[in-house]
């Protein structure tokens, strides 16, 4: 009970934060994103080694990325470790924190982030490396691993965007190639090493570790095999500020081999591993009561390709009255059957990714849908009672025409006319628009980017040709171009993100904070062209230096070349093998019967 | 339907929740606890659940006040409590569910009691309390996204009072709460700080005690109540 004297001071003030933080938060915009106090937080402050995790992004995006939970449990709950957690601070609260020198935190104990002794980043997307440069200098800790000390922690990244690492290697010690669940407890280990360099020699020990200027062989991506019979995370951290995402996640299968030619994903976590349907709806009741949403998210890189996915939605709809199912990526193709069930009793918007405007182009890029399953899934998605459906488009792919542009919004025009023919006017169409970016380990790495000057005379061509009912939006364009020459960097490219961040880049995933000219000084600076790629030809690729992704170079090249014929390539879960290279050595496809 | 008046704290990391966060935290308290909150009717039913006073962002609470319409059936308010403590978040502790019926008029604030700490010059922090005290009226201009009002710090704050601690000053006051609304604890502060000529960086603000209108006796000590027939 409250038992504070009336008139003092004690009581419900606590003391808990440092005199020197709790000014600086009197001061920021939300400041509830610099003090954690969540749902299931855990508080290990005399566990050793002190391990600190961040996304390298505001509080509210990076709470709501699943991968850092995955680690963030199985640190803090089977090992004798503290996973801690700190975020991006957000422009007001760096300039306080530089202004009165005080050093990054992190939420769980208030304590400075770099006396850590691992600090492991989660690298989703090339427009956040400014983001780390920056966390790196507000904790206090020398940019460049050369510089770093004995009392410095161990910098380490992870996460999708290490399939191409040159672009930050030089402020890493290390990169964790792959999926790094069942190599947890090694690092763990590796870290009880008694000096800094013992304990980088063992971390350059533990598989899928690539120590830049250290390894002598590019890692071998990591495959998690025991995923199937592994359960999700289920006492995730849930916030109290407002997130992005307020809903329980359960992954439900891992990996896709749909075959999409542009999509990195689809290369990158291979093979498809499934969780039994048992375990999926065992997980969700467990997060209903954990999380106190009312929304379960069957996560996956295309759900409805989810063996278990009607029986799982029919199981956990009935775990409690009024909970309610999401499923965050549908490829088209494969929705269209599942969304009539699906649809039942949902209300909102949902997104489908046709990718592409024309039967031609959309063959190119393996993605297997053709004129008449859209009009299928788009009658579906009405007629079960959604009232947003937005589609999703990259425009700036290899072999586009102004033609196959024109396509994109002849299907609007379609979907538009289905919203009033099914839903009767009460349906909204919206389009967006991205600029295709090549990425590395796909079979188009070797595709030049479309440019700055293609994509902006497509995207108003767009602007022209679009039904008038249709709302639609487009990526920015030069943030794509730096995405492009990030996402394809190779030895080298580590200095026009130095050089950004230098001159004030941050936030760059971010339309308010992005600032191109900064980027474009960089790039005069450091003698880099925006938007073109290291590329030599048939001889090693740089990432390639670094990184050995399972899917061979000859199977890259080959679905490019089908891909130029304008050839499918199928899915290999239908029995026929397409030899990508990713399966062999207990690394297999693990779907369901 | 049955409602209940919850009390809570709001004090460490919850202090900084806006007042939409904590009203979140609240209900997902209940929901995580197992104990259903009713919901209202339409396309899109919300919980019934509110939060009549709202405390700054930064400001711990001792005594901050809920009111929830539960489903009539439910167990005692005990064992609802028990599972609420056990299921709210670090910083957000409830302390006392008082159950009413669903015609009982919904409390009302009177007035509350403040107190934050004053970084700098303790003698110009209680220089500036007294001539607060002396004055015969303080006129502030509020804008807000509504438009601007102006308002008589006068006839809402009262009872301040400043006294030297470690570390700066302790100030403390208190707001009334009339029908046409009230002052905020802020502008107060910012007045002192002013006219002392110190940041107007508080740190520990603290909503101490909230006397109500139409709060029905309950379980919880040390809370005033003032209940209308």
């Amino acid at each position: 009970m409250n038992a504070h004297a009336p008139g003092s001071l004690d009581s419900c003030s606590e003391g808990w934060v440092r005199d020197e933080v709790a000014r600086l938060l009197a001061r920021v915009t939300r400041p509830g994103r610099y003090t954690g106090g969540e749902f299931n937080l855990r508080l290990k402050p005399a566990a050793r080694p002190r391990i600190v995790l961040s996304y390298p992004d505001v509080y509210e995006i990076g709470i709501s990325n699943p991968g850092l939970q995955i680690l963030y449990a199985h640190l803090n709950d089977a090992t004798p470790a503290a996973a801690e957690r700190a975020y991006c601070p957000w422009p007001d609260m760096a300039a306080l924190m530089r202004a009165h020198e005080v050093p990054l935190w992190t939420l769980e104990t208030m304590a400075p982030v770099a006396g850590c002794d691992l600090w492991g980043f989660t690298l989703p997307h090339e427009l956040t490396y400014t983001n780390v440069l920056e966390m790196l200098d507000l904790a206090g800790v020398p940019l460049h691993a050369a510089e770093r000390g004995e009392e410095h922690p161990i910098v380490l990244g992870g996460g999708p965007a290490v399939a191409d690492p040159w672009p930050l290697a030089p402020f890493f010690e290390a990169f964790f190639i792959g999926e790094v669940e069942h190599r947890l407890d090694a690092i763990v280990e590796a870290l009880a090493a008694p000096s800094r360099a013992s304990r980088l020699r063992a971390l350059a020990a533990v598989p899928g570790m690539w120590l830049p200027g250290v390894s002598e062989r590019p890692a071998q991506r990591q495959v998690f095999t025991a995923f199937s019979s592994t359960p999700p995370v289920l006492r995730p951290v849930v916030p109290v500020l407002e997130a992005v995402h307020d809903r329980a996640i359960v992954e439900v299968m891992r990996g896709c081999t749909a075959g999409c030619r542009f999509c990195q994903a689809g290369m990158w976590y291979r093979p498809v591993r499934e969780r039994p349907v048992d375990l999926v709806v065992e997980a969700a009741e467990k997060l209903l009561g954990e999380t106190g949403c009312d929304e379960v998210s069957l996560l996956s890189l295309s759900s409805c390709d989810y063996s278990g996915i009607e029986e799982a939605l029919a199981r956990i709809r009935v775990l409690r009255p009024g909970v309610r199912v999401s499923l965050p990526s549908l490829r088209i193709d494969s929705a269209a059957e599942s969304l009539g069930r699906f649809a039942a009793d949902q209300r909102g918007s949902i997104t489908l990714a046709p990718e592409a405007g024309t039967q031609e182009l959309r063959d190119a890029i393996n993605k297997g849908v053709d004129e008449a399953q859209f009009e299928e899934a788009v009658r579906a998605t009405f007629g079960g009672g959604f009232t947003g459906l937005k589609l999703y488009f990259m425009i700036g792919l290899p072999g586009e025409t102004d033609g196959d542009v024109a396509g994109i919004a002849r299907m609007a025009a379609t979907a538009a006319r289905l919203a009033k023919e099914v839903a009767r006017g009460r349906a909204r169409v919206s389009v967006a628009v991205s600029s295709y970016v090549p990425k590395a380990h796909t079979p188009f790495q070797l595709e030049p980017f479309a440019g700055a000057a293609v994509l902006r005379q497509r995207q108003q061509l767009l602007r022209e040709a679009m039904p008038r009912n249709v709302r639609v939006s487009f990526h920015d364009v030069a943030a794509s171009l730096v995405e492009a020459t990030l996402a394809r960097g190779g030895p080298g490219s580590d200095r026009l993100v130095e050089e950004a961040w230098r001159r004030g880049a941050r936030f760059d995933g971010w339309s308010e904070h992005f600032r191109f000219p900064l980027w474009e000084e960089a790039a005069v600076a450091t003698g880099i062209t925006l938007g073109t790629a290291d590329l030599l030809g048939d001889e090693t690729l740089p990432w390639e230096s670094a990184v050995t992704a399972g899917v061979t170079r000859s199977f890259l090249s080959e679905e490019r070349a089908r891909g130029m014929r304008g050839e499918r390539t199928d899915d290999c879960r239908g029995g026929r093998c397409t030899s990508c290279g990713v399966c062999g050595g207990g690394v297999e496809m693990d779907v369901l019967p | 339907m049955t409602w209940w008046l919850l009390t809570f704290s709001r004090g460490g990391p919850a202090s900084y929740l806006s007042h939409l966060d904590t009203a979140r935290a609240v209900q997902r308290t209940f929901a995580r606890a197992g104990v259903p909150i009713a919901l209202s009717h339409g396309m899109r039913p919300k919980p019934r659940l509110s939060l009549p006073l709202p405390l700054p962002v930064g400001a711990a609470g001792c005594e901050e006040l809920a009111v929830v319409e539960v489903p009539d059936g439910l167990p005692g308010p005990a064992a609802a409590l028990r599972e609420l403590r056990a299921a709210a978040p670090p910083g957000l502790r409830p302390l006392a569910i008082i159950v009413v019926g669903d015609q009982h008029p919904r409390p009302q604030a009177l007035e509350a009691r403040y107190a934050c700490l004053l970084e700098g010059d303790a003698g110009a922090v209680q220089a500036a309390v007294e001539r607060y005290a002396t004055e015969v009226s303080v006129v502030r201009e509020r804008v807000s996204p509504k438009g601007r009002r102006t308002l008589d710090l006068k006839e809402y704050v009262v009872h301040a009072a400043a006294e030297p601690v470690p570390g700066g000053t302790r100030l403390s006051f208190a707001i009334r709460h009339r029908d046409d609304g009230a002052a905020r604890p802020q502008e107060f502060i910012d007045l002192i700080a002013t006219w002392a000529e110190v940041e107007p960086v508080m740190r520990g603000l603290e909503r101490m005690r909230v006397t109500w209108r139409d709060l029905p006796p309950g379980p919880s000590p040390g809370a005033e109540r003032s209940v209308s027939t």
